[in-house]
């Protein structure tokens, strides 16, 4: 799975830190998405389309390996 | 957000004073086999089959005398690694959660291939030795592991 979140953090001018804070996860938890390196819980996805005013489908995509 | 079987955050500092505490006196009642007699009291013993070597009574529940500054010192190990490696971070969340049981799983995998290897190629006293470290060593394993990964996941840059 692949993501958006930096390029949509970007947009809204967000550290990792504010993200992190915003959504009340761990700044590890962002960062490890963001490195494609963790999935988040289908409640977390929903937590981030959220807070981007966004559909979820435009902040994860499945790629090839799912 | 579910985090079944964690106490609270602030436990976790008991957790290190109890940890450190407990092997440093364990290192030095390992280091100079001398048990000093001062906390020298009763205990119960579900079952007391070293009569010869302690001359107590053998059998069922016997009270029997027997210095408890080992025994003090493996419950704060015990104690302490369980309070580091199942209290909540500071910000605890999925992904800390899912670090957590990686950590736990690599552990129980690396502790028990070095102890497969040390009942293939270690004897005697020496894998006795083994078996008293290794009392403790799927807890260190853990919390070593565990915060190296959290570690590594904090990133620098941003």
């Amino acid at each position: 799975m692949t993501n958006n979140l930096k390029v949509e953090r970007a947009r809204h001018n967000m550290t990792q830190a504010d993200l992190a804070e915003a959504i009340g996860v761990s700044r590890q938890s962002i960062h490890a998405m963001e490195k494609n390196k963790y999935v988040p819980s289908t409640v977390l996805a929903l937590k981030l389309a959220r807070l981007f005013k966004k559909p979820v489908e435009d902040l994860f995509q499945l790629d090839g390996n799912d | 957000m579910k985090t079944n079987f964690l106490l609270p955050h602030k436990y976790k500092v008991f957790g290190w004073v109890f940890l450190i505490l407990g092997i440093i006196s364990g290192i030095i009642l390992y280091a100079t086999d001398f048990e000093p007699d001062v906390l020298n009291t009763h205990v119960l013993s579900i079952y007391n089959g070293d009569s010869l070597f302690s001359g107590t009574d053998e059998g069922w529940f016997k009270i029997i005398e027997n210095g408890i500054v080992d025994e003090l010192s493996a419950l704060a190990i015990i104690i302490g690694g369980l309070l580091v490696g199942f209290t909540k971070e500071k910000v605890e969340d999925e992904f800390i959660y899912q670090l957590r049981t990686e950590s736990l799983v690599w552990a129980i995998i690396v502790n028990y291939s070095i102890l497969g290897f040390a009942v293939i190629f270690v004897y005697d006293m020496l894998f006795f030795n083994v078996m008293i470290f290794n009392m403790f060593t799927p807890l260190f394993i853990f919390i070593i592991r565990f915060n190296f990964l959290k570690l590594k996941s904090t990133n620098h840059d941003e």
